[in-house]
Order: C-alpha cells, then structure tokens, then sequence
C-alpha cells in the first residue's frame, strides 16, 4: 500500500455533457470504423477476462496434469480442490485476518482521516501550516523506506503476529486525510456555524453534520482503503509471519511456495478474489468515479 | 489543492485558544500516528542506512559502509538493472494500452461502460492471485507458449528463461494497469471541448491530425499523472515476482525491492536493507525530475 500524490483536477467519467450532444458526428464517423473499434474492443476484453476463466475453471479440476486447451472445458468436475483447500489448509483462517485487517482499517483510517481532515479544512490552529506540508513531503518518500524502522518498531512494541501490529501504522494514511480536506473545504461554513450557534458542541457538529455530509467520499475513500487492505502484500507478510496470522495473499503466496498443486491454489485464489468481485460489483461506481475524480491509486 | 491561503482570508479574526484547542483534538489521533508511523520511521528509514542494525544484536554507526557495499554489490547492480528495464518496458506499454482503450470506449456507445469495467477488473485483482494463475499461462505448454509457438516465436516456458522473463513480468504488469490510465484518461477526454474537434474537423484535418494536433496536447497533463503514478508502482514490483519467479532464473528477475526484503527480512540486515531503501529514494527522486523536466515540462 504506497500513498500517492494526489492528481491535477480531472471530471468524473459520466456519458458526455449535454453540450456535447451535436457533435457525435466527430467520434461517430463510419460504419467500418465503429466495426473495427467493436472488434478491437472484443479481442480486448477477451484478453483481459482469459485469466479469471482459467482461473475459475482450473481451480473446479481434480488434481492431476493440467493440459492446454483440453483443461479450458468445464469438465471433468470437481470441487476436491475447494474441499482440500479449506478443510486441511488454512484458508478460512487467513480469509477472517484478511477481513479483520481490511474492516478494522478502512473504519480506523475513515474515522481518524475524516477528523483531521475537518479540522484542517474547517478550523484554525498554531501548526496547522508546518503540519500540512510535513503530510506533503512525506508522500515522496518511498514506502520501502519507512517500512523497515516500522517493523522495528512493531517489532520492539510485541506486535509481530497480531492485529494491532499488522494494522496500527496502516492508519497514518495521509492521502486519506488529502481527500477529506479537500472535500470538506468545499462545503459552506455556513452549515457548521447554524449548528455552532445552537450550542452544539464541537465533536456532536462532526458526529451530525459533518459525517453525514461526507458520506460521498468516505464511500469512495472507503471502498479504495478496503481494496488496498485486501490485496496489500508486502506489510502482512513482514508482520503476519506465523501460519495462523497469513491473510489470504500471503497465505496463498506461502502455499504456491510449497508447491501445492495449481487446482488448489486457483482455490484459494477464487475464494480470496469473490469477495474483492462483490464487492466491484456493488461499488462499481465508487471504484470508477474514485480513480476518474480524484486519481486515487487503484 | 493546496487552498490554504483562501481560508485565512476569509477569517480574520486569530483563533481563540479554545477553538485552536478543539481543532488541536482532532488532528491529535491522525497526528501522532503519522508522527509515530510515518514521519519517525522515514527519517529513520534514512539515518538507518549509516548504521549496523540488526534485530537484538549491538548497533553502531558505520558511516557509508553499507554504500560502499552497496556498490562493490553485484547483486545490487543487477537489482537495479531488472528494476530499470522493467519499469522502461511496462511503464509505456500500460500507457499505450491505456491510452488506446480510452480512445476506443471514448464516445457513448453501448457496451462502453460494460468494456470500461471489464479493463478496471485486474486493477482491483490482488497482483499475487494474478501470479498464481499467470504461472500457469506461461508454464511450458500452457496458452501463452502455444501462442508463442504457432506465431514461429520462442515457444518455451517464459518464466524460465533468463531473457524472456521480463516481458512476461512485463505483459502481467500491463494487464494488471492499463485499465487505472484508462479511467484517469477517459475522465479527461471528457473535458476536451468538442468544438475543439468539431473546428478540426470543418478544417478538413483527418482523423489522425485530429488526434495528433486537438486530442493528445489537451491529454497531457492527464498522460503525465499516469507516467508519475505508473513509474512509481513499476519501481516499486515486487509482489508479483515473488510468487511467480521467487526473482529467477537465477536471478534475472530480482528487482531492488526483493533485494530489499531479502536482506531486510531474509537475513535481517535492516542497516543494508535501509541504504537499499536510500537507493530507491534517490531513484525515485531522479526519475520524478527526469518526468518533470520531460513531459511536464509545459505545466
């Protein structure tokens, strides 16, 4: 999980305005280009998705020597590679860390990036400058580079092996509190000032007026800090290092190391890629409008 | 992004000690983990690499010891060298892809979205599951080698070859970015005044000319932010290579941050592991300014 700077102002992906309406005759042009591009557009879609068939297809096969092309076809059967990977491996224990990792982190980096994000948009304080630019410069820095005096203090602290180890330091995502800040700031002080004067103290103007009106970004920033969490390798398998403490990528990283056989590794690799596609699928719009309005890394 | 001044120009009034104090509350908790995890540790990361740190063991100052090392290292030379050929192969083959699907689910057409979604797809898919199964498309035999074979090019296992494991990584790193500069190019292509095309087009320009002279100089701030984040994921493979090569054959495919890993966690030379994270720093910073005065240079 590598923060990234955040990207010149660009418009979300949505069909073209409305002033763009007449001039479809510019990207229309002839009926062989539009087969052409149709074409083109199939050859790459089939590209993309060969991987995920195989991988579904492959991972339902008995065990045995897997050939090509003959393997691609839905039969023989089999869920023996699902029954083996779940029964005598640890995939359901590393699928509920991985869950753990991922839900404990996007409420923690939502929660804390949200708070500082109000006050960095929304309030004055002695710092506030040296602070913000202190976030900005530390986006160059590598990820690589603060990794190793990270572990050495998670390593100090007694955190190997655990879940605060494993998630504590992912919570200073300063891209995250980026976001907020710059989502918060657009709203009207207006809003925060009619609920100032009726007494209500400052953290129940975040509780119910602030969070309710960032709902937009705490879904997008929600459904990226998940995604990152999910597929993040590198961390977990620094700090997770007992068989019990695997998320699912180093879990299965670690069985395609002791040369298990590919219908139970594509197993273990389905059952970790199901919930990621769920959750693609409901979110969709998150993940596309995210990248498209805000370049947040996918 | 940066919008500070205009804050302060709205209020005038200094902040009361009480207001300073609540706003000081809530920065607090983010504070002190970034202090603790980010800002601490990159600094450290740093200072690190002058000295002999090993975990339990003593630790004392070294000086450039382990950037002498560093370079009389082979390994970190050819690290480096796998780690720059990859990134110069994959970084402009994604763009291009990216850049060619953008064009092609430009327009509203049906099926756009449905395409456009399809080409995120690997972008969301965990690079060590794409490992695992990409093993399997380039193992001897397997639909990348028969590929291979029936166009009369080298039809044995890709991944273990010396040569031709790079454009394997290569081709798995595209497949797993294109569809990130894709959305990021499409979200620009939106903002492209259409009568900017529609001028082009009553000129008589051709299809071409429009994209060379209208289409592109309007993209390339966008083609810039793709150029940064992509080089800066390409620097940094690491996932991938580890369960797809472990970094073989022997070698050919050992990028710098495995090399880092190794010594950091394989043998616990954090002193080494960290000058190796200088390295990357200083690298990174190289290439940020290479982009900034190349493409960017406009901006």
């Amino acid at each position: 999980m590598t923060d990234t700077i955040a990207p010149p102002a660009v418009a979300p992906v949505t069909e073209p305005p409305r002033r763009n309406r007449r001039s479809y005759r510019v990207g229309r042009g002839s009926r062989g280009w539009m087969i052409t591009r149709t074409a083109l557009l199939l050859v790459g879609a089939v590209l993309t998705l060969f991987p995920f068939y195989a991988m579904v297809v492959l991972s339902f096969k008995p065990t045995g020597p897997v050939t090509f092309p003959d393997s691609l076809l839905p039969w023989p059967f089999s869920t023996e590679a699902y029954d083996q990977v779940i029964g005598a491996k640890s995939v359901l224990r590393w699928m509920w860390n991985t869950v753990v990792y991922s839900v404990v982190s996007v409420v923690g980096v939502l929660l804390f990036a949200s708070m500082a994000g109000y006050a960095f948009a929304k309030k004055r304080f002695p710092g506030k400058e040296a602070m913000f630019w202190s976030f900005l410069a530390m986006l160059m820095v590598p990820y690589h580079v603060t990794m190793i005096p990270t572990f050495i203090i998670i390593s100090e602290l007694g955190g190997v092996d655990t879940y605060w180890g494993m998630i504590v330091p992912t919570l200073a995502n300063a891209q995250a509190v980026f976001l907020m800040r710059q989502f918060i700031a657009s709203l009207p002080d207006s809003l925060f000032e009619a609920a100032r004067l009726d007494g209500c103290s400052e953290w129940r103007v975040y509780v119910s007026i602030v969070l309710p009106l960032i709902k937009p970004i705490l879904a997008t920033l929600g459904v990226f800090v998940f995604l990152w969490h999910w597929n993040d390798f590198l961390w977990p398998l620094i700090v997770g290092q007992s068989l019990d403490m695997r998320t699912l990528t180093t879990g299965i990283a670690s069985l395609q190391q002791e040369n298990v056989a590919l219908n139970m590794l594509l197993a273990g690799s389905v059952v970790a890629f199901v919930p990621i596609f769920m959750a693609y699928l409901i979110g969709q719009r998150h993940f596309q409008e995210g990248v498209s309005t805000t370049g947040i890394k996918g | 992004m940066v919008a500070l001044p205009a804050t302060r120009r709205r209020r005038v009034r200094r902040p009361s000690a009480r207001e300073a104090g609540t706003a000081l509350l809530f920065v607090l908790p983010f504070l002190l983990l970034f202090a603790i995890f980010r800002f601490g540790p990159a600094t450290a990361g740093v200072v690190l690499g002058f000295t002999d740190y090993t975990i339990g063991g003593e630790t004392g100052w070294v000086g450039l010891e382990n950037f002498h090392r560093l370079v009389d290292d082979p390994t970190f030379w050819s690290a480096l060298r796998v780690t720059v050929v990859f990134t110069v192969l994959s970084v402009p083959l994604s763009m291009l892809a990216s850049l060619g699907m953008a064009l092609l689910t430009r327009r509203a057409f049906r099926g756009a979205k449905l395409f456009r979604s399809v080409f995120f797809l690997p972008v969301v898919t965990s690079l060590v599951l794409a490992g695992v199964i990409f093993i399997w498309v380039f193992s001897d035999g397997g639909p990348w080698s028969r590929a291979m074979g029936a166009l009369g090019l080298p039809a044995q296992s890709w991944l273990a070859d010396s040569v031709l494991v790079i454009p394997a990584l290569v081709l798995v790193s595209v497949w797993s970015r294109f569809g990130y500069g894709m959305l990021i190019l499409l979200a620009r292509l939106q903002d492209v005044p259409a009568e900017l095309e529609e001028a082009a087009l009553t000129d008589g320009a051709s299809a071409w000319q429009r994209f060379r002279y209208v289409t592109l100089p309007q993209l390339r701030p966008a083609l810039f932010f793709v150029a940064v984040i992509e080089t800066t994921v390409a620097v940094q493979v690491f996932d991938m290579i580890y369960v797809m090569t472990g970094g073989g054959p022997v070698r050919a495919s050992y990028s710098l941050v495995y090399l880092l890993y190794d010594q950091g966690f394989k043998y616990f030379d954090l002193g080494y592991a960290s000058a190796i994270g200088v390295a990357l720093f200083v690298m990174t910073i190289v290439v940020a300014l290479i982009q900034r005065l190349t493409l960017g240079r406009e901006e």
